[in-house]
């Protein structure tokens, strides 16, 4: 039998069972659009979802509950392997926290470091985002050219703290101090490496042109266009009910970035927009994004400016024992709003940690999202909603 | 918050303490607190479901549902400062805030450890399904109302509570840890080194 009348075979037979009955199907455990493992339960008709039941908790590491046996200090390791891709912005509300408990105040080059990193990390994540969302929809270019570009920052990343991923850089009252090694008692601290903030500079000037590429690549294609527009709408009032945050939430036209409205680091002494969109669907998720790296580049070009001279640690006793209270810090991660109940009972160790982490929240809309879309879109709603599984089930 | 590292009390004038004290008065609330910037507002339990949604006309935004096992009986951890004094009992506690201000609330609860059962938000708010689904495996707390119970986090046939205080960390009873990390003895208290 010829190739043509195989298919010819099987299109006849494909007519004659048009009728399709619901079935159940099974995606997963692996990581069908993003990094970590997820599964995913969906009755479908045909290629219509009609309900989806996600099943998380394959990375479960219980960090609530180590960290009832962890100093402050060791929980800060921790932290910043909640959301691996942002680690420095995950250590950031917990230290504050850690901070408004004990009344100690990190002095101000220590802050400019803390929000220059953070940024830093803000773009590295949404690259990852900008050269993972185009492959799930099939554009292969911007991976390798995005990914390229990231390295130089997570360069820099590693000169500073001495760690891509973990910096584990944070420390109660400043920053980490005697970078590079030396004797533990040398008092003196390393400060931020030679010839950095030119660095910074040339590496801010990459990340331009790399939007302008991703603008070039992604944003105007027309495939990308008919994947994305329209597809995944999320209005405000359930992005609010759902507490999705972060550029999931201001794609659905929420102006609310925390970095605005919480008086947390120097934010306020930078000028900067809060990017924003109307229409929730996975394109604007997308623009948003991608207007977040450029209002980052613009954050840490005047940092560099302003960032002022001293200091990196305020004195603290060696061993920290947090006095009694409860305090909720929160801050904006690249993702959304992440924050921490800190309970602490006066000990070395806190009595009980809530992890407010942001995935769990952006995840939990999936069942009504996707309930009554196609198949297809599945990957593209998913991939839009940015989630890092280690954030989902930390 | 950088500017202003401690409000929690010996300040004459802290706003949050007005917004607080009329928010807890307009919904009827038992008491509230302000520490740290952080306002908790206690709500009856009888009163949970119909309060949160009462306050969410000013307070939309769902940010989290989790719980706190106040429990003299701790395997893991230190405990309490007082045991003597300590009531037994969970908090379920729910954070909302605005999406215009920094203002948000945390909504409390106690529930004694013997009938540990509370309304369900999910009529009204799609969003704590899970957050209530966690609660539950982890603490015990039932959520009356919510229909979709099973494990979260926890493979179906686990047995127990993990986040409760009187459940001990059973990976380092089976196997200890192999370093010697947790052997060292951590510094003394009163040295006073400081790390700058």
């Amino acid at each position: 039998m010829t190739h043509r009348e195989l298919m010819h075979r099987s299109e006849a037979a494909v007519s004659v069972e048009l009728e399709t009955p619901g079935m159940t199907l099974n995606i997963g455990p692996q990581h069908p659009s993003t990094h970590g493992v997820l599964r995913l339960v969906a009755k479908v008709e045909g290629e219509r979802i009609t309900e989806i039941e996600p099943v998380i908790g394959y990375m479960h590491r219980g960090y609530e509950k180590l960290s009832e046996v962890r100093t402050y200090a060791q929980i800060n390791t921790l932290v910043n392997r909640v959301d691996w891709v942002s680690g420095f912005a995950n250590e950031v509300p917990f230290i504050l926290g850690v901070e408004r408990l004990m009344g100690v105040e990190a002095p101000e080059r220590a802050q400019w470091i803390r929000l220059i990193l953070t940024e830093f990390f803000r773009i590295s994540s949404h690259l990852l985002f900008m050269s993972s969302y185009p492959l799930e929809l099939g554009a292969t270019t911007p991976l390798m050219h995005v990914l390229r570009e990231r390295e130089y920052l997570l360069e820099l990343i590693e000169g500073v703290t001495g760690g891509r991923f973990h910096p584990n850089f944070n420390r109660v009252g400043g920053v980490k101090p005697n970078y590079g090694g030396g004797s533990q008692t040398k008092k003196q601290s390393m400060d931020l490496p030679a010839g950095f903030f030119k660095l910074v500079a040339e590496t801010m000037d990459r990340m331009d042109q790399i939007c302008d590429d991703i603008d070039t690549l992604v944003t105007g294609n027309e495939l990308i266009k008919a994947r994305t527009i329209d597809v995944g709408v999320i209005p405000a009032d359930k992005a609010i009910e759902y507490g999705l945050s972060g550029p999931n939430l201001r794609a659905s036209g929420v102006v609310y970035d925390l970095r605005k409205v919480e008086s947390y680091l120097p934010y306020d002494q930078i000028d900067f927009d809060v990017i924003s969109r109307t229409g929730g669907d996975c394109y604007d998720r997308y623009l948003v994004r991608l207007g977040e790296i450029r209002e980052s580049v613009k954050i840490i070009r005047q940092a560099i400016d302003i960032i002022p001279a001293g200091p990196l640690q305020a004195k603290v006793p060696r061993v920290l024992k947090v006095p009694r209270g409860q305090v909720y810090s929160r801050a904006e991660n690249p993702k959304g709003e992440f924050g921490y109940y800190i309970v602490s009972e006066g000990g070395k160790m806190p009595y009980r940690l809530k992890i407010r982490s942001t995935s769990f929240s952006n995840l939990s809309i999936l069942p009504w999202i996707l309930n009554d879309q196609l198949i297809p879109d599945l990957v593209a709603i998913m991939g839009s909603l940015d989630f890092v599984l280690g954030d989902v089930d930390r | 918050m950088s500017d202003q590292p401690d409000t929690s009390g010996d300040t004459d004038v802290n706003p949050l303490e007005d917004y607080a004290s009329e928010m807890s008065e307009r919904l009827g609330a038992q008491e509230f607190s302000v520490e740290f910037d952080t306002v908790r507002v206690l709500v009856e339990r009888d009163k949970w479901v119909e309060t949160i949604n009462a306050a969410r006309k000013e307070l939309p935004f769902f940010s989290w549902l989790s719980a706190i096992d106040w429990s003299r009986d701790t395997e893991v951890g230190e405990g309490v400062s007082d045991p003597e004094d300590l009531e037994e009992r969970f908090e379920v506690m729910c954070r909302l805030s605005s999406v215009t201000s920094a203002d948000g609330v945390i909504f409390v609860a106690t529930l004694p450890k013997d009938d540990a059962t509370i309304g369900s938000l999910t009529a009204t708010i799609g969003g704590a399904e899970w957050h209530e689904r966690e609660a539950h495996e982890m603490f015990g707390i039932m959520f009356e109302g919510n229909t979709n119970l099973v494990p979260l986090y926890l493979p179906d046939d686990f047995i127990g509570n993990p986040l409760l205080k009187s459940f001990p960390l059973i990976a380092r009873e089976v196997k200890p840890w192999p370093g010697d990390v947790d052997v060292e003895a951590l510094p003394e208290a009163d040295d006073e080194g400081g790390a700058s």
